[in-house]
């Protein structure tokens, strides 16, 4: 298993202080099974297994495992995981929140989500999307949702006002990974009202190197080139802004990114997506989910990728643990390498056992 | 004061004190457990119908708590007309919401620190789940009684200041039907329960 340092830490922190206190905490696992079928010709089945509880007062510990296979390199069904050869280690952390006297304080250390915008995997795989959006996603020049941080994460403020600072290497799982080096990701986050609004910056290495400028705009598949050569050179650095809006009430959530930036020198990446998700008291276990998303990529001023996606999908949540995923998906020509439009059909099942 | 006056000061006190007494009535714990197929039954709730019993006052909120992604208790028994808090002390926003039966709400997304409030002024049972954490589940049993216990991992539960007298009882646990029916309850009863 892809283990480093940090993770490895963490993950023998997890287990010695939860021997030692097994009896007196819970401990908890959650297993996920998942599997889809996308008219673009790509099955896929996943499992994941995560881990967690408390190991002191106060003190909790997360790790989560996954293991996913993938009929065709694509981003039906990779939203928040990666497909790989092997199991890996997603999460790895311990982590302690402080609340004295209506004030926040929270700390974290191991591997974990790169907390850039909306970054959390629920937030990614629950809702009723199953491909991560456009900017999201690693093939695509810009953040994406499986990037992780090995070192340490802390939040200060207060409840409706906070700050974030991660400072790590990155520990990014999936077929593109950032190259190791200092990592610094920082986030405010304010609650006003139903309104949660958030911004977020991080300096990094890149990801990805340039494609053929000369080309011009080009189908997605045909960003991917070899690993050897898309690494950038050392010494090169990405760096990324990005706003997130959310905004929720009586079962309505409106939520929003938009990112921009450098993935690499020379070049510039930004987009967004809107989404509505929708779970009124009358749709029972029905959740509506749409999705609208653009993205646009330029290298040395010269047009790479340009594209829209439109998203309109449903999850149902079915007895015993069980759930059903619909989503019809419309992309523009650039996009398009498998078809303009696409149904994915998934189903899972997660269980917890304590 | 005059010796007549102080008696009759003395006659006055003592007929208050035994009024006062003779309205005091004993109160006691009914303890019992809660079996299903020979095994020790957690989280079942256990009440008695009370329909003379005194409206709710302004009792201290129940808590419904979200931490580790999970609900804790993961059944709460609460008396109709309690305001339940359910505080997100997690560092990710939750999205906590009932659709089926009992009380309907949805407290929309939330962050750590913060706390929102159900009233649940309905009998009945609520299902509750997180809608971003598809593991998140737990039960609301809002009863229409002040005597009402959730059984603990030993499958004991106890019902405080029971007055002596025959009761109709009730006892609920997830996914299973009610068991009901009726006795005499008095200082030192047992009232064992078991699903077959």
């Amino acid at each position: 298993m892809a283990l480093t340092f940090f993770a490895r830490a963490a993950v023998c922190c997890a287990l010695v202080a939860g021997a030692a206190r097994a009896e007196a905490q819970t401990i908890a696992l959650d297993v996920d099974q998942s599997a889809g079928y996308s008219s673009e010709d790509v099955a896929a089945v996943h499992t994941k297994l995560r881990t967690f509880g408390e190991v002191g007062p106060g003190i909790r510990f997360n790790v989560t495992g996954t293991w996913g296979r993938q009929s065709e390199e694509s981003d039906a069904f990779a939203v928040a995981y990666p497909y790989t050869e092997h199991p890996i280690v997603l999460d790895a952390y311990v982590e302690r929140t402080f609340l004295p006297a209506g004030r926040l304080f929270g700390v974290r250390l191991g591997r974990y989500r790169t907390p850039f915008g909306i970054s959390s995997e629920s937030d990614h795989a629950y809702v009723g999307f199953q491909r991560n959006p456009l900017i999201r996603y690693d093939d695509f020049f810009a953040l994406s949702s499986t990037f992780f941080e090995e070192g340490a994460d802390l939040v200060v403020g207060v409840p409706r006002a906070s700050l974030e600072a991660s400072v790590g290497a990155p520990g990014d799982v999936g077929e593109h990974t950032r190259p190791r080096g200092v990592d610094a990701v920082l986030r405010a986050q304010t609650v006003v009202g139903a309104f949660i609004v958030g911004a977020s910056y991080i300096a990094t290495r890149p990801h990805l190197a340039h494609a053929d400028p000369a080309a011009g705009p080009v189908a997605a598949g045909a960003l991917a080139v070899d690993e050897e050569e898309e690494r950038a050179p050392a010494g090169e650095r990405a760096a990324f802004g990005g706003i997130d809006v959310r905004w929720m009430r009586n079962g309505v959530q409106f939520r929003g990114e938009y990112i921009a930036g450098r993935p690499f020198d020379g070049a510039r990446t930004h987009g967004g997506y809107a989404d509505a998700i929708i779970h009124r008291p009358f749709m029972g276990p029905i959740t509506a989910a749409l999705r609208a998303e653009r993205i646009a990529h330029t290298d040395a001023g010269i047009p790479v990728l340009t594209g829209e996606r439109y998203t309109a999908g449903t999850r149902v949540r079915l007895p015993r643990g069980f759930f059903a995923h619909i989503e019809i998906v419309h992309s523009s020509a650039a996009l398009a390498e498998r078809g303009a439009t696409a149904v994915d059909l998934g189903v899972s099942y997660s269980v917890r056992i304590e | 004061m005059s010796r007549r006056r102080a008696l009759i000061v003395i006659a006055a006190l003592w007929t208050a004190s035994a009024a006062l007494g003779s309205a005091h009535v004993e109160t006691f714990d009914l303890r019992g457990t809660v079996r299903a197929g020979g095994r020790a039954e957690a989280d079942a709730v256990v009440w008695l119908d009370a329909p003379t019993a005194v409206p709710p006052r302004a009792e201290k909120p129940a808590v419904l708590d979200q931490r580790n992604l999970n609900f804790f208790p993961r059944v709460l028994a609460v008396r109709v007309g309690t305001v339940v808090d359910v505080p997100n002390n997690d560092r990710v926003f939750h999205n906590v919401f009932s659709f089926h039966d009992g009380k309907r709400f949805d407290l929309g997304l939330y962050p750590v620190g913060t706390t929102r409030h159900v009233h649940f002024d309905t009998a009945g049972v609520s299902r509750v789940f997180c809608n971003i954490h598809p593991n998140m589940a737990a039960y609301v049993k809002a009863v229409d009684t002040p005597y009402f216990a959730v059984s603990d991992r030993d499958g004991r539960f106890a019902i405080a200041a029971l007055r002596e007298g025959t009761y109709t009882w009730h006892a609920w646990r997830p996914g299973r039907q009610d068991l009901t029916g009726s006795a005499v309850f008095n200082p030192g009863s047992v009232l064992d329960l078991q699903w077959r």
